[in-house]
């Protein structure tokens, strides 16, 4: 569920005047408070994706930033009417890129940064600053400042009033806002930054917008898979708290998989681990490479090699604290109807072999894609244990608003561990 | 539960729910509880990653302790539990702080309001306040006061009050109670604990019930002949004499953690699951329940004391033996009592519950023991066939066990009862978190479904009230039987199944 955060129109003000403006608005006071004490929430808000469709006639404004029903419709017939493959999740930045090479002048309202997530806005960020690049790269900057109260039936009172900024314009006139923007954090609050765009893009707005000392939100789904684990990995080694949307995606398939090895009769097979198989939707693998890592790590695996299997598949060699060899081929398969994002996963087949035991194979399938690759061959002498794992309901708002309702400013020492050997797994 | 391997694959997986940067208050923090539960159970919240960077645990009583004492304090009480992990003690630790106040005197009340508040702003909490009074219960009323006074209860959002047991003593004065903290407070804001609520099995009531269908429509008059709920403890008295003496196992057991399981065991379905709809059903089911004869309670109910008992090896002493403990004491260290719940789903069935100390087994258990198979078809090994039976095992080899009927192998069709077993170590292999470590979580994350809600509390006064009052008037028509140390109890006990051609289940 959305909800407008802002219960009144925003003001527009000179870009270098927002500064003071937002000092003389809470020396004044409103409702008695000077603000809520919760933190600073700056979005890079790209939203290419609904610009270029909203650009190009596919969908009606006002463009949300929020990724609704109607534009991954949209999003989907555009794949079918662009000719790229099937597997082409929504959110593949090369849709994108496709439809900005068509022709069109459409246009919306730009409500970014003021149509909030009811689950972002029930924290009550003190500060919510937006940056809106627009499609139109010489755009200058527009500054747009609201102060908002819950409503008093929500609770609260004056102690949990924040304010909203809004800077748009194009990718270069927002960098030279940077320096302003710095200024606006609240001091002794945690700050978080939510990079909600590819992380191919804006390198440099990205370094000056999230120094270590802030709460990176990133999602290494969206942009190259190198770019994105290299990313993550020095941002965890500078001591940075990283927050991967993607890995945070896992959730259910680890669940699903510690749920097999609860039994205390099964723990055994987890130190007698021989092959590793997963496969993905399309060609972006971190995704599985995060959660075959986490695998790795958590039963204390050592990383031999990693090479590449038949053009775009992943192949890996492991040895296992007992010096036996594990074997890891990760696969993109091509899928008729892919998720939001790229590199969702298909399923997973983890085959045990213990010792005086009849071997055991796990086999993990995505609820809506199935896993008969995974099923087949060779596996009729096997003890199987077969789940089917839940999708996950939740959007990216909800993703983030789970963080932000108790954040931590470390990274969290699972993924801090899975990252780095991820990162290896990857062939150069 | 058993000791078992950690599953790997595991580890960090329990942080469904984080909870909001917050400050924990908590009055009595020089008590023991501070440091054997409190303490352990945040710092166990800390290790699984559910306490946001933005937390703080004020300490408060009327020692002059500093910040640095009370971290010291609790690192020396806990050294076991932190072992080398003192990196991520050092890092809990950072969020602990001290505060010298008295429930009794306003201005230190209004004092720790302005430490609270630069508290607030140094750890970021949000204004997130739990206030935990673990002191005498002769302060619930007062101290909540005190702190409404101090306006540190305004935000009926971002403060709640947690209130350990026993709430009352009575059903009067537990209404008198609720009226001032309600006074206080709204009804969201106070959290009254009941650490049974915070087992994980006793959770698995409610799930087993309304998570499968197979149970359900069998939960009923129709096919449930009798409920038993048992808490059996082994120990005496132990150091609790002062407080033990002025209740007795009636107030300090049943009244609160038995009467819940009853609750659970025999609510209806909630509508949802969400707060208000689960304590909707509990208080109704509590409301609708009684003692089997209010009239003559002296008929439903029966009392014990433990004698000494044990071997000349090792002798146990007797209840009056114990320090601290009156030498004619007439408190009663077992209680077995005999209600029914008057509706439509449990009319005539009776529920059974006992408790007691110095009993041979430690264990807690709710047996639902079914009707008998109408007709007879086949000898049984043990002469009639033994009814079936669903026995949820609360604690320790916490599981669910069916008994019913197959036959017996040989070449007759004689049956005799099997077993059908779950067990949460077999199925799960993980220990559970302490019953502490869910409900601190759960208040400090404002939910309230396993804290027991005023009408809840009341009612269950209000069930046992003909018998405190018989109790507190004419106590030699409810004599206190005495029994051996580490046997089931007094006779007198059996007598009251026995009515009924019953028997105790003797786990």
């Amino acid at each position: 569920m959305a909800a407008q955060l802002t219960l009144q129109a925003p003001t527009a003000l000179p870009p270098s005047e927002v500064p003071d403006y937002l000092d003389r608005l809470w020396q004044e006071g409103i409702q008695h408070s000077n603000g809520a004490a919760t933190f600073t929430l700056m979005v890079y808000e790209g939203s290419w994706l609904q610009q270029q469709l909203i650009r190009t006639g596919r969908v009606a404004g006002p463009l949300t930033g929020l990724l609704e029903p109607s534009v991954i419709a949209a999003a989907k017939q555009a794949v079918t009417d662009l000719g790229l493959p099937l597997s082409t999740a929504v959110m593949d930045q090369r849709l994108a890129w496709q439809l900005g090479q068509q022709s069109g002048e459409g246009a919306a309202e730009d409500q970014r940064g003021q149509f909030v997530d009811a689950a972002i806005s029930a924290h009550m960020p003190r500060r919510l600053v937006t940056l809106a690049p627009t499609l139109d790269a010489q755009r200058p900057l527009e500054s747009l400042v609201a102060a908002y109260c819950p409503l008093p039936e929500e609770g609260g009172g004056g102690a949990a009033c924040g304010d909203v900024v809004v800077l748009r314009g194009g990718r270069d006139a927002l960098a030279t806002s940077l320096p302003m923007v710095n200024g606006l954090i609240a001091p002794g609050l945690p700050c978080w930054v939510w990079w909600n765009s590819s992380l191919d893009e804006a390198p440099d707005l990205l370094e000056q917008l999230a120094p270590a000392q802030r709460r990176l939100v990133v999602d290494s789904s969206l942009g190259q898979p190198r770019r994105c684990i290299d990313l993550l990995v020095a941002r965890i080694a500078a001591g940075q708290a990283v927050n991967d949307l993607n890995w945070l995606r896992l959730r259910s398939w680890r669940e699903s998989l510690a749920m097999v090895f609860d039994p205390p009769a099964r723990r055994n097979a987890l130190e007698h681990v021989v092959q590793l198989d997963i496969d993905v939707e399309g060609d972006h693998p971190l995704k599985g490479l995060l959660l075959a890592a986490w695998i790795a790590d958590r039963l204390g695996w050592q990383l031999q090699e990693s090479y590449t299997v038949e053009e775009s598949g992943i192949g890996a060699a492991f040895l296992r604290p007992d010096g036996a060899a594990v074997q890891l081929r990760l696969m993109p398969v091509p899928v008729g109807s892919p998720k939001i994002h790229p590199g969702a996963l298909v399923g997973l087949r983890l085959i045990c072999a213990p010792e005086n035991r009849p071997p055991l194979c796990v086999i993990l399938c995505s609820e809506s894609g199935g896993c008969m690759r995974l099923e087949a061959g060779g596996m009729a002498s096997m003890e199987l244990a077969e789940e089917v794992v839940p999708l996950p309901n939740e959007s990216e708002e909800q993703e983030l608003a789970r963080l932000l309702s108790g954040g931590h400013d470390t990274t969290n020492p699972l993924l801090a561990a899975a990252a780095p050997i991820a990162a290896r797994l990857l062939p150069h | 539960m058993a000791a078992v391997l950690t599953n790997p694959l595991r580890v960090g997986l329990r942080q469904e729910r984080v909870i909001p940067p917050q400050c924990l208050v908590i009055f009595g923090a020089s008590g023991d509880l501070t440091h054997r539960k409190l303490i352990p159970a945040l710092f166990e919240l800390y290790r699984q990653r559910r306490l946001p960077s933005e937390f703080a645990v004020l300490g408060c009583a009327r020692r002059p302790w500093s910040d640095d004492d009370f971290r010291s304090r609790m690192a020396e009480a806990m050294a076991d539990q932190i072992g080398d992990d003192h990196q991520a003690w050092a890092g809990f630790c950072a969020g602990l702080f001290y505060e010298p106040a008295d429930l009794s005197d306003p201005a230190s009340i209004v004092k720790l309001g302005e430490r609270l508040e630069r508290l607030d702003r140094e750890r970021a909490t949000r204004g997130n306040r739990t206030f935990y009074l673990s002191v005498s219960p002769s302060f619930y009323g007062s101290g909540t006061r005190a702190l409404a006074a101090a306006g540190l209860l305004a935000d009926s959002e971002r403060s709640r009050v947690v209130i350990e047991k026993p709430f009352g003593t009575d059903y009067a004065s537990a209404q008198a109670l609720n009226k001032v903290v309600q006074a206080c407070a709204k009804e969201n804001q106070i959290f009254r604990i009941d650490h049974y609520l915070g087992k994980e099995t006793v959770q698995n009531i409610l799930v087993l019930r309304f998570a499968n269908t197979i149970f359900e429509p069998i939960w009923n008059r129709n096919y449930i002949s009798n409920v038993q709920i048992t808490a059996a403890e082994t120990v005496g008295v132990e150091e609790r004499a002062g407080y033990y003496e002025t209740s007795g196992a009636l107030r300090d057991m049943v009244q609160n953690h038995l009467t819940q399981i009853l609750a659970l065991t025999a609510m209806e379905p909630p509508g949802r699951f969400d707060a208000e709809a689960i304590r909707n059903e509990k208080a109704k089911v509590l409301q609708a329940a009684r003692l089997a004869n209010e009239s003559e309670p002296w008929t439903c109910c029966v009392r014990g004391q433990y004698s000494a008992g044990g071997s000349s090896a090792r002798p146990i002493p007797g209840y009056r033996q114990e320090a601290g403990v009156d030498p004619n004491s007439t408190t009663e260290t077992y209680v077995a009592t005999k209600l029914f719940v008057d509706n439509w789903r449990w009319q005539g069935v009776p529920f059974y519950i006992r408790t007691g100390k110095r009993l041979p087994k430690r264990l807690s258990e709710v047996v639902l023991t079914f009707r008998e198979a109408p007709v007879h078809l086949f000898d049984a090994a043990g002469g009639a066939p033994t009814p079936n039976q669903l026995i949820l095992r609360i604690q320790p080899d916490e599981g669910a066990d069916i008994r019913f009927e197959v036959k017996a192998p040989g070449s007759g069709m004689r049956s005799r009862p099997v077993d059908m077993a779950f067990s949460y170590d077999e199925s799960f292999g993980e220990p559970s978190d302490e019953g502490y470590v869910r409900l601190l979580a759960d208040a400090m994350l404002g939910d309230p479904t396993l804290f027991t809600r005023s009408d809840e509390v009341e009612a269950a006064w209000r069930l046992y009230t003909p018998v405190l009052q018989l109790m507190a008037e004419s106590p030699w028509q409810l004599p206190v039987h005495p029994y051996e140390a580490r046997t089931w109890g007094p006779a007198a006990a059996d007598g009251l199944l026995a009515d009924d051609n019953l028997a105790w289940r003797r786990p």
